[in-house]
């Protein structure tokens, strides 16, 4: 069995209706989010971007089921989202490997949580450790691995039970600029292969247009979509076309969708 | 930059053998009272007759076995109550400021207490120990729950893992390096509290034979168990070193 065959093609759309959500804060109540309406297609590859503080990270916890919303429905494969669904990958900034486990075993950290552990785990950790290009480093330390190599565990882990939807909350903001870059392709790459539905909140606009099939621009107080870009794009992707003219014109127009935002907040 | 093996072994080493060098002439050229304050070569004279003695090794055995009792379940019980105020917030909200204002009153000053209690035997020693042990396992572990990566909570959550898988795959393994930090002061204080506990009333152990001998004016013997009980701290500490290692291999510095 080939890595390609054991990660299966599996998009799950993704509709928000109406959604809204106030934090109850010691200083008042704090509304984070107005009114989000947002469908996205099962497969496709969306950026959350706006300043921060906007509400990003609420909105991609609200769709991962790890916080809860006033208002509106949210469905994830026809589903309400709630904690500890196998469909839905969650990636963080920080790649919070447990030290006491090495690589293999924080890969297999998923399946223990959800008692799915069987005979076939063994050769789905290898695939997985062959797809995030660490397949000599099983059974080394997580800490003992650059801050890099810990994000593509954290990658591997979040694929583990083989989701149908990838969230990533600014998964590699963390790393310098050519890892960054470096990754962001693979990660591009593999949804483009496997067809998952991701969506990655990140504060940087070429990373979004480089990976998205769509951007989502949100101002901020209260955070509202202030802009929905499509990015037509070729695919596969590819670092150089980060100098072409269609690049720059969708970078532009997410700027301007970004800064009108921000006078609307004003 | 590392220290060669050589240099961390021998540079205390020979402090050692020059404090004691210089220790041993002064108690020849007469500067120290040879009554009051033994030379090195008279402790170790006594120190070797004293372990030809049964009621030497008698004593040992006592204080030992206090002591290892009293680590044993003061520490049990420090993690166990640090699991729950760690893990339950209103267990913490009802015990721990007992806990707290507990900790910063001085714990020895329980020994006559204790032997009214418990009488001359081992027990009062052994809780005593227990007692002593019992305060920094506590406070560690707590803070070693607390100090739980939050983003490992929420990964944890968002996998969906119920109570107890949280608390045996994060709770427990995040919480262990610090917890074991607590066990190993209280492995050095359960032996203090045998000792104050023999020192305050018991019929055997060294804590008992250092006073007897003191009374004996026995001063070189004396010396030779107060050192021979550092010793015994040195290798329990040793010890419960070589089990920290092997339980936590992932603590780098
Ligand atoms: N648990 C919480 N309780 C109260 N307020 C919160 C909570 N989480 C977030 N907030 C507030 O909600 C607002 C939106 O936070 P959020 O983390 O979603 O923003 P973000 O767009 O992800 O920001 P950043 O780009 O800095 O990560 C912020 O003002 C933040 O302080
Ligand atoms: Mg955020």
């Amino acid at each position: 069995m080939t890595q390609k065959d054991s990660i299966a093609v599996t998009g799950e759309a993704i509709t928000l209706t109406g959604v809204s959500k106030t934090y109850m804060t010691a200083s008042g109540a704090l509304p984070v989010l107005r009114d989000i309406d947002l469908h996205i297609e099962a497969g496709q590859f969306v950026s959350f971007v706006g300043p921060s503080g906007c509400g990003k990270s609420t909105l991609l916890n609200i769709i991962a089921g790890l916080v809860s919303y006033d208002t509106g429905t949210v469905t994830v494969g026809g589903q309400p989202p709630r904690e500890g669904r196998d469909d839905i990958g969650f990636m963080l900034q920080k790649s919070v490997l447990m030290p006491w486990l090495n690589v293999s075993k924080n890969i297999e950290l998923p399946f223990i949580i959800a008692r799915r552990r069987g005979a076939d785990t063994a050769q789905r950790v290898t695939d997985l450790l062959e797809l995030v290009g660490l397949s000599d480093y099983a059974t080394m330390n997580s800490w003992e691995l650059s801050g890099g190599m810990q994000q593509r565990v954290a990658l591997a882990r979040a694929l583990a039970l083989d989701p149908g939807v990838m969230l990533m909350d600014e998964p590699f903001s963390a790393l310098d600029e050519f890892k960054r870059e470096h990754l962001n392709i693979e990660v591009a790459h593999m949804s483009e292969r496997f067809g998952k539905t991701t969506i990655l909140v990140t504060h940087s606009i070429s990373e979004a247009v480089l990976m998205s099939d769509r951007i989502i621009a949100l101002g901020a107080n209260p955070g509202r979509m202030v802009g929905d870009i499509t990015v037509d794009l070729e695919r596969p992707r590819r670092p150089e076309m980060i100098g072409s003219d269609r690049f720059q014109q969708i970078s532009n127009e997410v700027r301007a969708a970004l800064s009108q935002g921000m006078e609307e907040s004003q | 930059m590392t220290q060669s093996l050589w240099y961390r072994i021998g540079l205390p080493v020979g402090v050692f053998v020059i404090f004691v060098a210089i220790w041993q002439i002064l108690s020849v050229t007469g500067t120290l009272n040879p009554v009051t304050f033994p030379s090195p070569l008279e402790i170790t004279i006594a120190f070797g007759e004293l372990v030809t003695r049964g009621y030497f090794w008698d004593a040992t055995r006592i204080t030992l076995l206090e002591t290892l009792l009293g680590f044993i379940i003061g520490a049990a019980l420090g993690l166990v109550i640090g699991a729950l105020t760690g893990t339950f917030r209103t267990f913490r909200t009802a015990f721990y400021p007992f806990v707290v204002a507990f900790q910063n009153t001085p714990r020895v000053a329980l020994a006559p207490i204790f032997l009214t209690w418990f009488g001359f035997g081992i027990t009062s020693k052994v809780v005593m120990a227990a007692v002593i042990c019992f305060f920094p396992v506590v406070i560690n572990t707590v803070a070693g729950i607390a100090g739980v990566d939050e983003n490992a909570k929420t990964l944890f959550r968002s996998l969906g893992a119920s109570k107890a898988q949280t608390f045996f795959r994060l709770t427990l393994p995040g919480a262990s390096a610090m917890a074991f930090a607590g066990i190993k002061t209280a492995l050095t204080l359960a032996l203090l509290g045998a000792i104050v506990g023999e020192f305050v009333g018991a019929s055997e152990g060294l804590g008992v034979l250092i006073k007897e001998l003191n009374f004996q004016l026995e001063v070189a013997m004396g010396f030779a168990v107060v050192i021979f009980l550092a010793v015994i701290g040195l290798v329990l500490y040793g010890l419960i070193e070589l089990l920290e290692k092997r339980l936590i291999t992932w603590a780098r510095d």
